[in-house]
């Protein structure tokens, strides 16, 4: 059954106000094009979660549809500090998100967890660390501090987490929604695999007979996947291996416009709300910027040996 | 002896000393910067069997220009694995299998605790940070854990404002109390002023030896605790030309670690 539809479409049907979302990406494949959706359709009180997050949850925490984020790191990197994120933590604007910290060891594993079925999994950091000592609204149950069973040594625990839906960009997927991905993985694969429900946002489609010549490379398959959008392009500014680079100047546009927030509105105007979807936000890009630029971001082909699966 | 040419930067001089603490063999987790810049000269001059890996999930990258972040796209093609978190952070940080660490702060303390979270309070805070990331697990579990800090009374401090990442926590026994694994913890604390070493027995950071601009008293006087000084202390050896020509002709042909000199390393 073909689950391919417009990300206007997914969003619609399925991130409801109030929802847990995981939305996966490291630098690598951040899913811009459904980020830039969930701003348009104004969703809110949203409980978002990521470990190493950047523009792209800055900019959903800048937009207003952020209530809770369960965090280990929030950073524009090169460009600098967060600016929408300390807003809201330092000033309540737009207003004051609740957040839950851990590290980029502990988090992933509760992901991990959450896709493996398992109720919570020991983890060896945070201990004897201010980590321990703040607590938001997961209270109590952030983590808890037992004598192992086995051995009676010191152990925590963490809970496991399992969103309502998880939206992750990746390079190719068929129309069920078997999605292949290739390149730095962050914590994408158990991410989208302890939701519910997946929307995969890929740069192409492609026929299940594709995915069938190298099925190594698929990290979510298709009976978890509820939409299917194709959205070349949808990672930018963030890059996605194989199809186009890191584009650092736009990176360095959004950090001077989110410096104020008369800056960061402004930006929301001309790239998300200026445009209706993705295509309208190329074109606007290449009109912009010239073709040129947009053609340098382009990926140089460098082609793996092919490889066999027959026996 | 080694030559030592006298054109070098202060961040330059860091990057060396980083270079110095790795041995040859060594498994080692980079961020981006100083410590892919000093864990490769390493590789390039006395640890060609050294291995390097990002948190995000590669091992043994093969970059053709620095890496600007721990998820840069240079860091894919050419590398020997590519997984995520789970499995460097996982598989080998918490599996036991990282020798070296490399962290960097906004706040360091006398015992090599890190702040990377917030200065103030922390429900109402001066200034917010970023947060952990991977620097708590790393600091954690990591055998050795290399501190690189700018040397000052706003970045280092008797005590953090909130540590985010242990260091040697309350001091002797702390890590053990915890359940932290025998044998992890920082090893080394190399400002733009000095090196800085623990006391075996206090835990506390002593001064080992100071950068060849400046003196004792300066790097004393610049030290919010009450710095212990090293009976055999010296002056810093200077980069060796072995090691400037790694770092310029290979691994950073445009110099983008003069933007350190920007950020206050002179």
């Amino acid at each position: 059954m073909s689950k391919i539809m417009t990300t206007q479409e997914a969003i619609t049907r399925f991130v409801n106000d109030g929802d847990f979302l995981f939305i996966g990406g490291y630098i690598c494949r951040p899913p811009f094009a459904a980020i830039h959706e969930i701003i348009r359709q104004k969703k809110k009180d949203l409980t978002v979660v990521r470990s190493n997050t950047a523009d792209d949850f800055d900019m959903l925490i800048g937009a207003g549809c952020v209530k809770r984020f369960i965090c280990t790191f929030i950073s524009l990197g090169l460009y600098g500090l967060a600016r929408c994120f300390r807003r809201s933590i330092e000033k309540g604007i737009p207003h004051k998100i609740e957040i839950e910290e851990y590290t980029n060891l502990s988090l992933p594993l509760m992901l991990m967890a959450g896709a493996l079925g398992m109720p919570f999994v020991p983890v060896k950091d945070m201990v004897g660390t201010d980590l321990m000592k703040i607590k938001s609204f997961m209270g109590d149950n952030k983590y808890k501090f037992i004598d192992s069973p086995f051995d009676g040594s010191p152990v925590m625990l963490v809970p496991a987490l399992n969103p309502d839906v998880a939206i992750i960009h990746v390079q190719q997927a068929d129309e069920e929604g078997n999605a292949q991905m290739w390149g730095i993985g962050g914590d994408c694969k158990w991410g989208a695999n302890a939701a519910k429900k997946v929307i995969v946002s890929c740069e192409r489609i492609v026929s299940r007979e594709v995915v069938g010549k190298d099925p190594s490379r698929t990290i979510v398959p298709g009976f978890k996947v509820v939409a299917v959008t194709e959205e070349p392009f949808g990672a930018h500014p963030g890059y996605t291996p194989g199809f186009y680079d890191v584009d650092f100047s736009f990176g360095y546009l959004y950090q001077q416009a989110s410096n104020t927030v008369e800056g960061f509105q402004a930006f929301l105007d001309e790239w998300v709300f200026g445009v209706k979807n993705r295509t309208e936000y190329i074109n606007h890009y290449i009109q912009k910027f010239g073709y040129e630029q947009f053609k340098k971001l382009w990926a140089k082909f460098d082609y793996s040996y092919p490889v066999s699966y027959a026996y | 002896m080694s030559e030592h040419p006298n054109d070098y930067i202060k961040p330059e001089l860091m990057a060396c000393c980083g270079a110095r603490e790795i041995q040859d063999g060594d498994i080692v987790i980079v961020g981006t910067g100083f410590p892919t810049m000093a864990a490769n000269i390493a590789r390039y001059t006395h640890a060609p069997n050294a291995k390097l890996m990002q948190e995000s999930g590669v091992y043994d990258a093969r970059p053709l220009r620095p890496a600007l972040s721990v998820g840069d796209p240079c860091l894919n093609p050419g590398a020997a694995m590519i997984g995520g978190l789970v499995d460097v952070m996982g598989m080998f940080l918490q599996g036991g299998w990282i020798d070296v660490g490399f962290l960097a702060g906004s706040q360091v303390d006398k015992y090599g605790n890190i702040n990377t979270t917030v200065i103030g309070d922390y429900n109402a805070p001066k200034s917010r940070l970023p947060g952990s990331g991977g620097a708590n697990p790393i600091g954690s579990l990591a055998k050795k854990v290399l501190i690189i800090s700018l040397h000052d009374t706003r970045h280092m401090a008797e005590k953090v404002d909130f540590i985010t990442t242990p260091g040697y926590i309350d001091g002797p026994g702390s890590r053990e109390k915890w359940g932290l694994p025998a044998n992890t913890g920082p090893s080394v604390i190399i400002t733009n002023k000095a090196v800085l070493r623990f006391d075996k027995t206090t835990k506390v950071a002593y001064l080992e030896s100071y950068h060849p601009d400046t003196s004792v008293d300066e790097v004393v006087k610049l030290t919010p605790w009450k710095l212990e000084v090293s009976d055999d202390v010296h002056e810093t050896e200077p980069p060796r030309a072995e090691e400037l020509k790694a770092l310029r002709e290979i691994l950073d042909p445009f110099r983008m670690i003069k933007i350190y000199e920007k950020r206050g390393y002179v």
